[in-house]
């Protein structure tokens, strides 16, 4: 996991990493590194690299688009696993986390 | 067997019960012999693995043979049943059937012989009922329907006891199509959030002929953790005969429905439970029923006028009702009333432990094991218990070679009492050991700052020296006592459940350790005391003394207290008026009372108006009703429809303390 | 694959656990009571522990106690193998902590399906 800023000085799209094992044990890095977000213009989240996600990661995600939407930002997502789009389906959190469409294989 | 490789288990499983009869025997000898009551759980734990084991390894007719063992024995270990000759010469005979069950298991015959099945009536017998009828099983309602709606909320710390709703609705996407839909109001914005805790809700329509029972079944580990309300959407006619509709919070008759009925109602508690003794629910309903009498009789005054030729009859009425409502009460309080046995049944195997380990020959005595206690104090009152025993024998009992050198027998006596005085229940811990050493103690707590010299202070005070957080008195910190909680925690523990604890000690004789209990949580006795226009209740356990005192007895001190002179000793004054901000109150010391009280191994005065009476008081938790305040343990309703505070004398010594230290 | 830990003093419960676990391609540790079971939870990480109730040492519901106040085994699947179909002993073991349980006796398939519900 791990973020970078992209388009050079203070301005750009800050981007975040989603973790591989992205469950209970790593949400509160996660949190920590979503509230940074914030402070950039936009941000775009990559979840392309998840592999094991659970509710908490998921309802940290919800509880972070929500922030970012009454702020008036809308963040990006690069990309999302697999696994992600299951779990979000299952939990009825799909359509809240505004995933992508599914790329044709 | 599914599994041929498995085969080597069922060989080591039999070898590990010939060694489990081997213990069971012996026990049962030592207990015949006047043994002590661990034997029990000995003989009982070997049973249960032999159960537990024989049904797995594919001996179902051994597993059903050593359940009636157990059961008997498990009310013989929860203090239900004493143990005789009788029992014990069963027991010893169901070892030897199991011995030859298993006999035969390895020589591929079959288990059963006219002697294990007589054996099994006796048992059964024993246990005051007729075998067991192998196919009897309750006959369930069928409640199936075609379509459910599910609604699932888990509480906030589910997801740290490793459940997973992801996991709880994919189980469910197994029994049939669904639609789920996540309710997110009761999320916390993203700031607040704690992001392990779970706030999240869910409806779920779960479409597919579906019986209730494997929709609870799917939810079955999380009862008590989440709310959850299943209501069948539409109900196939033939086979629910039963309300259509009926939401899963109205008990149902099998045992899955009734759990996720009650996981629901129990939404935020623990669930806990009582087994009562038919005995009790009888006198109750006895009670009951005399109160019905009592109030008709009261009931033929309402038609109208009341002649003084019946003045009597009405007064005789009133007594009965005021003699049965505390009868009831009593009863009612009965029912959380369970022996202390269940606590003390831990220690002969610990104090055998702890003793072997420091070189130490103690014999334990238990005295009281039947004093009733209320569960909850029940439940916590065994880790005082554990520290105090550990002490006793770590720090109090001394090795042999020591006693004989003081003129002792080599074997120490650690007794545990437990005894009803009064409204309270008295605990003792007591040895014969070394008891405490004065020098040692003063010299502990001048290097710790707690005081600044011995002089002057009684036995009693230096003794209460070693409940102050921070102490301890041995000289090198075993692993047994010294694991970082001290005297001062037993002392809070003990606290909270609204007792004390004392020492009483002689130098060379030994120590006692007395705790002092409510018999009951939901009641105390108390004082109310006037503090301007409020009322509010001090627990009588509390109190020490009060005194009216002059005003010139009490000193201001530098920083903002007052102190005043009480035995020798030097107390802060809390003034109640200050503490909860009252209006109308007394502020001049001599036309107030200072109540004496102590908690938290402190005294304080508390200065009030005046004491109105003693009264009991039923307490009302005032975190379920308003919110936790500091000072106030919680609220009951006075005989005139008032609201009184109950005073936390715990929590106002601590706020004193914090108050010094500011 | 997962890592489980599997904690029995029945050295015959324990081998079956963990070699139908083993058979089925898991990665397994065993532990003969609580207080090992403890040690070796904090030496590695596992994705599920299987205990038993009844333990000298320390039992079942002790450990799982103690393994909850580890940050690492906050949410972790425990899952306590109890002959009691008692309520009162299930619910002791979930007010530790634990996730959920499985009724002794209980043959390979029922574990083998136990621990696929429970891992997903």
């Amino acid at each position: 996991m791990g973020s970078k800023t992209t388009g050079g000085g203070k301005g750009g799209v800050r981007v975040i990493a989603l973790p591989a094992d992205f469950r209970l044990g790593s949400v509160a890095d996660v949190k920590a590194e979503l509230i940074e977000a914030f402070d950039a213009p936009g941000s775009q989240l990559d979840g392309a690299g998840v592999e094991r996600v659970d509710t908490a990661a998921l309802q940290l995600l919800v509880a972070f688009r929500r922030e970012a939407a009454a702020r008036g930002q809308s963040p990006v997502w690069l990309g999302v696993s697999d696994v992600m789009r299951e779990a979000a389906g299952v939990l009825g959190l799909a359509q809240v986390l505004e995933l992508p469409a599914a790329m044709p294989a | 067997m599914s599994n041929a490789g498995l085969a080597q288990f069922q060989q080591v499983f039999i070898e590990e019960s010939l060694e489990g009869l081997d213990t069971m025997e012996s026990s049962l000898l030592a207990l015949d012999e006047g043994g002590d009551g661990e034997l029990v759980h000995t003989i009982f734990r070997a049973a249960h693995s032999i159960k537990g084991g024989a049904a797995t390894f594919g001996f179902p007719e051994m597993s059903s043979f050593t359940h009636e063992a157990e059961s008997l024995l498990d009310e013989v270990r929860s203090g239900k049943r004493a143990i005789d000759g009788a029992i014990i010469e069963l027991l010893l005979r169901t070892v030897d059937c199991l011995r030859g069950m298993f006999a035969r298991a390895q020589a591929g015959e079959p288990l059963n012989d006219a002697v294990a099945e007589g054996l099994r009536s006796e048992l059964a017998a024993a246990m005051g009922r007729g075998v067991p009828a192998a196919s009897v099983q309750a006959r369930r309602t069928a409640d199936q329907a075609d379509a459910w709606i599910i609604r699932f909320r888990p509480h906030a710390s589910m997801l740290a006891g490793g459940n997973e709703p992801l996991r709880l609705i994919r189980e469910l996407a197994g029994l049939g199509e669904l639609e789920v839909t996540a309710s997110l109001d009761q999320l916390p914005s993203f700031g607040v959030l704690e992001p392990t805790e779970c706030h999240l809700g869910w409806t779920i329509e779960l479409k597919g002929p579906v019986k209730r029972a494997d929709i609870t079944a799917v939810f079955d580990w999380v009862e008590g953790e989440c709310d959850l309300e299943i209501e069948a959407k539409h109900v196939v006619a033939e086979v629910a005969p039963t309300p259509v509709a009926a939401p899963a919070a109205v008990p149902a008759p099998n045992v899955a429905d009734a759990g996720a009925a009650r996981a629901q109602r129990e939404a935020s508690t623990e669930s806990s439970s009582v087994r009562v003794s038919i005995d009790k629910i009888d006198g109750l309903i006895n009670l009951v029923g005399e109160l019905v009498i009592t109030q008709s009789m009261l009931d033929t005054f309402r038609e109208g006028d009341i002649d003084a030729s019946r003045l009597a009859i009405l007064e005789q009425g009133l007594a009965q009702l005021a003699r049965h409502t505390r009868e009831l009460q009593e009863s009612v309080m009965g029912i959380r009333m369970l022996p202390i046995a269940s606590v003390f049944n831990r220690f002969p195997r610990m104090v055998r432990d702890i003793s072997q380990k420091l070189g130490k020959q103690v014999k334990l005595e238990l005295i009281g094991e039947q004093t009733e206690l209320d569960k909850t104090v029940l439940e916590k009152i065994g880790d005082p218990m554990v520290h105090l025993v550990r002490n006793a024998i770590d720090h109090g009992l001394e090795t042999p070679d020591k006693r004989r050198a003081s003129g002792k027998g080599d074997t120490g006596t650690l007794t545990l009492q437990a005894s009803h005085r009064g409204g309270s229940i008295v605990v003792e811990v007591s040895d014969d050991g070394a008891g405490l050493n004065r020098d040692a103690i003063v010299a502990k707590a001048v290097q710790r700052g707690l005081i600044a010299s011995g002089e002057g202070m009684s036995d009693e005070a230096v003794a209460d020296l070693i409940f102050q957080p921070g102490f301890s008195t041995a000289a090198v910190t075993t692993d047994l006592s010294g694991r970082g909680v001290g005297m001062d925690v037993v002392r809070r523990n003990v606290g909270d459940l609204g007792g004390t604890v004392t020492i009483r000690s002689t130098q060379g004789k030994g120590s006692v350790f007395t705790i002092t209990l409510p018999l009951t949580l939901a009641i105390i006795d108390g004082l109310t005391a006037a503090v301007g226009d409020e009322r509010y209740i001090v627990p009588l356990v509390s109190i020490v003394e009060s005194v009216q005192l002059k005003a010139e007895a009490v000193r201001s001190v530098a920083g903002g207290g007052e102190l005043f002179r009480f035995r020798g000793e030097y107390l802060p004054v809390v003034r109640l008026h200050e503490a909860f901000h009252c209006e109308n109150a007394i502020h001049a010391i001599d036309e107030g009372l200072m109540v004496v009280v102590e908690g938290d191994g402190a005294r304080v005065g508390l200065f009030v108006d005046g004491l109105i009476g003693q009264q009991q008081a039923v307490v009302k938790s005032l975190e379920a009703n308003y919110r936790r305040v500091q000072g106030v343990s919680g609220a009951t309703i006075l005989a005139d429809g008032s609201v009184a505070l109950i005073v936390d004398i715990a929590g106002l010594v601590r706020m004193q303390g914090r108050r010094k230290a500011a | 694959m997962a890592k489980i830990l599997a904690v029995d003093d029945s050295a015959s419960m324990r081998g079956m656990v963990a070699f139908t676990l083993r058979n089925a391609g898991h990665d397994v540790s065993e532990a003969e009571n609580g207080q090992l079971a403890l040690d070796a939870a904090k030496g590695g990480s596992f994705d599920l522990v299987l205990a038993d109730v009844n333990m000298p040492v320390m039992d079942g519901i002790s450990m799982v106690r103690e393994l909850r106040t580890l940050p690492a085994y906050k949410g972790v699947p425990i899952l306590m193998l109890t002959t009691e179909s008692h309520t009162d002993k299930k619910m002791e073991g979930k007010a530790a902590g634990a996730t959920g349980w499985l009724v002794k006796p209980f043959d390979p398939e029922q574990l083998l399906a136990t621990v696929k519900r429970v891992l997903g």
